[in-house]
């Protein structure tokens, strides 16, 4: 072999160099200062947005002292929220114990069309305001998307864009209470419960009966279909019209945190309603407890439901509180 | 060195090395599932269980095996729907199922009991066993 030429090692050295010198550490430059209003927004809730439900923000808005103050935060929405909308007139600062400890910094909100806004009284160059869009009925379905924005005294003015966010089609409904031989009679479409007598003007939206029965020892609460072997209703004479048949599958491991009081970190969404497969599944739900929970789809296949125990009692022939999110097909 | 001269030692060695790749077949017989054969015969359930479509057990008793009788006896709890459950089977070493368990299964034809056959290590055995379900 014969030994490298000198043009050889002259390439080798100078593209070992070209290589040394691309892993120079860049020098850290301290970043620019803010030199005018600054803003910055976040979504502060989770899980599915459900009409009636609150989303919430809070938006944050800056700009040096010398500059001047903060006059004018708003809100824009892509549609207007429900009744309850408001961008709140607080700031916050943090506790000794970690706490939220809020500050008047301005005029409480006010809405106009799809604007919500509050006017600050307070010389401030800075402020986080926390804004909640209660979901209107209009946007089910769609997409919501939002507009922040604030204004300074010297004239200048920032936007912030969040969204668009999807807003689930689902309803939701908490705390029914049923009880065994009285308000037994569950209507999915109503999202309600009825009695024996109330229940005979509704009869074709009723989907499904709360009994409780200590035998067989596996029965206890349940959550039975009109139309159901009549094993599954012992002593239930149904009131007349009320026969359909909703397919029910019991759940365990499902536990929603909109529908159980913030507990656990499970959300139920459209997707989970739209994928479910409950054709095959039986007409009765029994052997309930707190924190089960069932899926429902009802005999019209207009909707599909879950239903979920938040508490159950044995006392005076047995009695439940439900919570329902429903989706229509 | 030359490198058209380098095409001719490196074309060999690649030969030399596929035929060694070539010459590493396994020795251990599989089956059609990919299972290794192995020289047990043993061939019994040892344990069963039977979970409803919400995943917890519907068994209202311990399950009785028969490995004589070659049967499966599960007393299940009142109101399960034997339509939608998920059968789990304890096999001894090596074996297998036949027809396998792939999700949820139905069990509601009482009248009619399921036959599922196991299938020993060795692939040689076979004992099929009667799966009979009585409502609690």
């Amino acid at each position: 072999m014969r030994t490298p030429s000198f043009k050889h090692l002259v390439l080798v050295f100078f593209t070992a160099a070209i290589f040394l010198a691309g892993c120079q550490k860049e020098e850290y430059k301290i970043p620019d200062p803010v030199s005018d209003l600054t803003n910055d927004a976040i979504k502060r809730s989770l899980g599915p947005n459900i009409v009636s439900q609150t989303i919430e923000f809070a938006y944050a808005m800056a700009l040096p002292k010398e500059k001047g103050k903060l006059v004018l935060a708003e809100v824009e929405a892509s549609i207007a929220g429900a009744s309850g909308t408001f961008l709140q007139n607080n700031s916050f600062t943090t506790g000794g114990a970690g706490q939220d400890v809020p500050v008047l910094v301005g005029e409480p909100s006010v809405n106009k069309d799809n604007r919500t806004s509050v006017t600050f009284n307070v010389d401030t160059n800075a402020a986080t305001l926390r804004y909640f869009y209660v979901i209107p009925e209009e946007a089910r379905g769609k997409t919501v998307s939002f507009t922040f924005s604030a204004t300074a005294s010297n004239g200048s003015k920032v936007t912030y864009k969040l969204g668009p966010y999807n807003i689930s089609k689902m309803d939701i409904k908490r705390l029914i209470a049923v009880s065994n031989n009285n308000n037994a009679y569950i209507s999915i479409e109503d999202m309600a419960v009825y009695n024996a007598t109330s229940a005979v003007g509704v009869a074709g939206k009723i989907d499904l009966v709360y009994l409780f029965r200590t035998t067989p020892s596996a029965f206890l609460h349940g959550l039975v279909s009109p139309a159901a072997d009549p094993i599954y209703l012992p002593g239930v004479t149904l009131p007349a019209g009320v026969n359909r048949s909703s397919k029910v599958r019991r759940e365990f491991g499902v536990q929603d945190r909109n529908l159980a009081n913030l507990q656990f970190g499970i959300y139920v969404d459209d997707r989970d309603f739209q994928e479910i497969q409950l054709a095959n599944s039986p007409n009765y739900a029994i052997g309930l407890r707190a924190e089960a929970s069932t899926w429902v789809e009802t005999a019209d296949g207009k909707y599909r439901a879950y239903i979920y125990v938040n508490a159950v009692s044995t006392a005076s022939g047995g009695s439940a509180v439900i919570s329902i999110l429903r989706y229509a097909l | 060195m030359k490198l058209k001269n380098i095409y001719q030692p490196l074309f060999a060695l690649l030969l030399l090395l596929s035929a060694s790749f070539m010459g590493c077949k396994k020795d251990f017989p599989v089956d059609e599932d990919g299972l290794l054969i192995t020289a047990r015969a043993e061939c019994f359930v040892s344990n069963f269980e039977l979970l409803g479509a919400d995943f917890i057990t519907v068994r209202a008793k311990p399950v009785v095996i028969d490995t004589t009788a070659q049967t499966v006896n599960v007393e299940v709890l009142f109101g399960t729907d034997l339509k939608n459950v998920y059968p789990q089977f304890s096999l001894a070493s090596d074996c297998k199922l036949d027809p396998k368990i792939t999700g949820k299964t139905d069990l509601s034809d009482l009248s009619n009991p399921k036959v599922y056959t196991v299938v020993s290590g060795n692939r040689l055995v076979r004992k099929p066993y009667t799966v009979i379900i009585k409502y609690q």
